[in-house]
């Protein structure tokens, strides 16, 4: 059977544009419609948006509650969970302020090389923990130095910014959109890291290069100021060094363990939990309710819902339609697939939240593995040595394009707010002028690499 | 006793649009007699004479501390003069920026116990007093309360020397 005729019967075979379907459709539609014009709280939408899949009767509740490809990905769930409980545990130890306060003494109170060393410092913990929570311990410090510095800090808040995003995307479990991807696709911590670090690499070195060309003469302090960042004594920050220690242990278990939960054949969620529960024993609380209730439950839900949203449009077929589409654009040419990915990814990101993105093009990149190689199945398709760079594309586009805009990722949420709070307020402009030409040349260096790696010398 | 009976009649007020640094001077201004800074606290009222919102002195510091050490423990890293520093940042920042909008109250027929209740359940130093037109007629203090029980406890006797 030729490839298109394959094609013609998956298709009718599996989806007909019957009720069910515009009604799935229309929840869908509508769901993501009020997440984008931020008219209710996305949570809410996700949460009303899933339930009335399930009561329209489009997925029956042990679909969207235990079938992973129509309903709640436990392994995303219990991976963003856990890594939040290991982080709200360490915060009060005061590790993060130790880090910044540190870092600005390395500079030796001298503005621009406080601000390429924070820009390293935010990549690389956003690559290891999570960009949010790295830019909310961060931007305090940061505002702080500046005001010390008497020097505006809106440059460094937004070079943090971009710098939490690019790094986030060196590792799975640096940005949602990976924890997804990883997760759908059963890829590991390793395979991020061997794929996509080398190339964030050399985006951070770039990134810096033009940071330290923009902000050289601009960035300009008196003597007597930097002896203010100097008389700082970053062990004051410490708050509870047996904590602390408790938490580099855990923290270093857990990233071994990531290193090796390929090998191990462990998934990143166990190595994750295994870590949080360990950390919740050693610091003998005899009250977790406290760090279970800082949990971001409103993200975690928001996951839940979008999970349970796009099963039911999978299961009705539309996921199948649209991917059908993309195939008769492309003509199953998959470095034209990878690279309008890529693109499209990034300015997508940057326009909407790369969650509810990532949550729809995930099954709709399996589909399209199924069109084109219909006799595999398991690992062997997912992660099929042609689709590989169509992964890596999608992982690249969405996480970068998170810096074109204020909106486009949490880290630039809460870095506008923050400074704003701070009396700093950053116009969606502003941000744009710097974020946008970062993530148009970030998203093109991704590009000239997906293009030499997997398809020039593959 | 009512709390109209023991209120001190409003006699100042500042508006949404006066700036930290008038702010300062109207209490200071408006307290002569009253120590140092003049009284601690102020309400604000519109335009229509309304309740809007009130001003303390602890209202005044938190406009000075940045936002960012209210949400972290980085007290420790601040240096000398910073304090003075902010203090002159904020100078024109607008009292609708800075005052607490969330303000207990009282109708003038209050009893005494409720308004001593209100005060020490919410951790205040004022009561505004609202006539029926719900404008504020004056302010009830905890000093005034205090007063109150002093009285009663020593009434028609001296009070005992130590």
């Amino acid at each position: 059977m030729s490839t298109v005729a394959h094609e013609a019967a998956a298709a009718a075979e599996t989806y007909a544009m019957d009720g069910t379907f515009w009604t799935a459709t229309i929840i869908f539609i509508l769901a993501y419609a009020v997440i984008i014009s931020e008219k209710v709280h996305k949570t809410v939408v996700a949460v009303v948006g899933a339930s009335l899949m399930i009561v329209m009767k489009i997925l029956q509740q042990h679909e969207a509650f235990h079938i992973e490809e129509l309903g709640v990905d436990w392994n995303v769930v219990f991976l963003l969970i856990s890594m939040m409980i290991i982080i709200n545990l360490m915060r009060p130890t005061g590790f993060f302020e130790y880090i910044a306060i540190k870092s600005a003494k390395v500079g030796k109170g001298e503005p621009l090389r406080i601000m390429i060393i924070f820009a390293v410092v935010t990549a690389v913990l956003s690559a290891l923990l999570d960009n949010v929570t790295t830019v909310l311990l961060l931007a305090p410090v940061t505002l702080l130095i500046a005001d010390a510095l008497e020097v505006d800090p809106i440059p460094f808040l937004i070079v943090e910014a971009l710098a939490s995003n690019i790094g986030g995307t060196a590792t799975l479990i640096g940005d949602p959109p990976n924890i997804m991807i990883a997760s759908k696709a059963k890829l590991n911590f390793m395979d991020f890291v061997y794929h996509l670090g080398p190339i964030v690499v050399v985006m951070m070195v770039v990134f810096l290069a033009i940071v330290k060309v923009v902000f050289r003469k601009r960035l300009k302090t008196r003597e007597e100021l930097k002896e203010r960042i100097l008389q700082m004594n970053e062990m004051e920050a410490i708050k509870d060094p047996v904590m602390l220690k408790k938490s580099l242990i855990v923290l270093g278990i857990v990233l071994l363990g990531f290193v090796f939960h390929g090998v191990l054949h462990y998934q990143p969620a166990t190595v994750a939990l295994f870590g949080a529960g360990l950390l919740l024993l050693l610091s003998n609380t005899h009250d977790p309710h406290h760090y279970l209730a800082d949990v971001e439950w409103p993200t975690i839900f928001f996951f839940m819902g979008l999970f349970i949203i796009v099963g039911g449009v999978v299961k009705v077929g539309l996921i199948k339609m649209m991917s059908l589409k993309v195939l008769a654009l492309t003509q199953g040419n998959m470095f034209a697939t990878s690279m309008i990915l890529m693109w499209f990814s990034a300015v997508a990101s940057a326009i909407v939240d790369n969650i509810p993105y990532v949550a729809t093009m995930n099954p709709l990149v399996i589909d399209m593995a199924q069109q084109l190689w219909p006799h595999e199945s398991g690992m062997a398709l997912l992660q099929h040595p042609e689709l590989m760079p169509v992964w890596w594309s999608l992982a690249l586009g969405a996480c970068l394009g998170g810096n074109g805009s204020p909106i486009g990722a949490s880290a630039n949420v809460i870095i506008v707010g923050m400074a704003e709070r701070a009396g700093h307020k950053i116009s969606f402009m502003k941000f744009v002028a710097y974020g946008a030409p970062i993530m148009v040349l970030t998203v093109f260096i991704s590009m000239i690499y997906v293009w030499l790696r997997y398809y020039y010398f593959a | 006793m009512k709390a109209k009976n023991i209120m001190e009649p409003l006699k100042a007020y500042l508006t949404p649009d006066d700036t930290l640094k008038s702010a300062v001077n109207k209490m200071k201004v408006c307290g002569r007699g009253e120590g140092l800074v003049g009284v601690k606290g102020m309400v604000v009222l519109d335009a229509g004479g309304n309740l809007v919102g009130l001003v303390s002195i602890k209202d005044i510091l938190g406009a000075v501390i940045p936002s960012y050490l209210k949400v972290t423990k980085l007290g420790g890293f601040t240096w000398d003069g910073m304090l003075e520093e902010m203090a002159k940042k904020v100078a024109d920042k607008k009292v609708s920026e800075f005052m607490t909008t969330k303000v207990v109250t009282v109708p003038e027929s209050a009893p005494l116990m409720e308004c001593a209740d209100l005060l020490i359940k919410h951790n205040l130093q004022r009561l505004p007093v609202l006539d029926e037109q719900k404008k504020v007629v004056g302010i009830i203090y905890v000093r005034d309360l205090y007063y109150r029980i002093v009285s009663v406890l020593f009434e028609g006797q001296e009070i005992c020397p130590l």
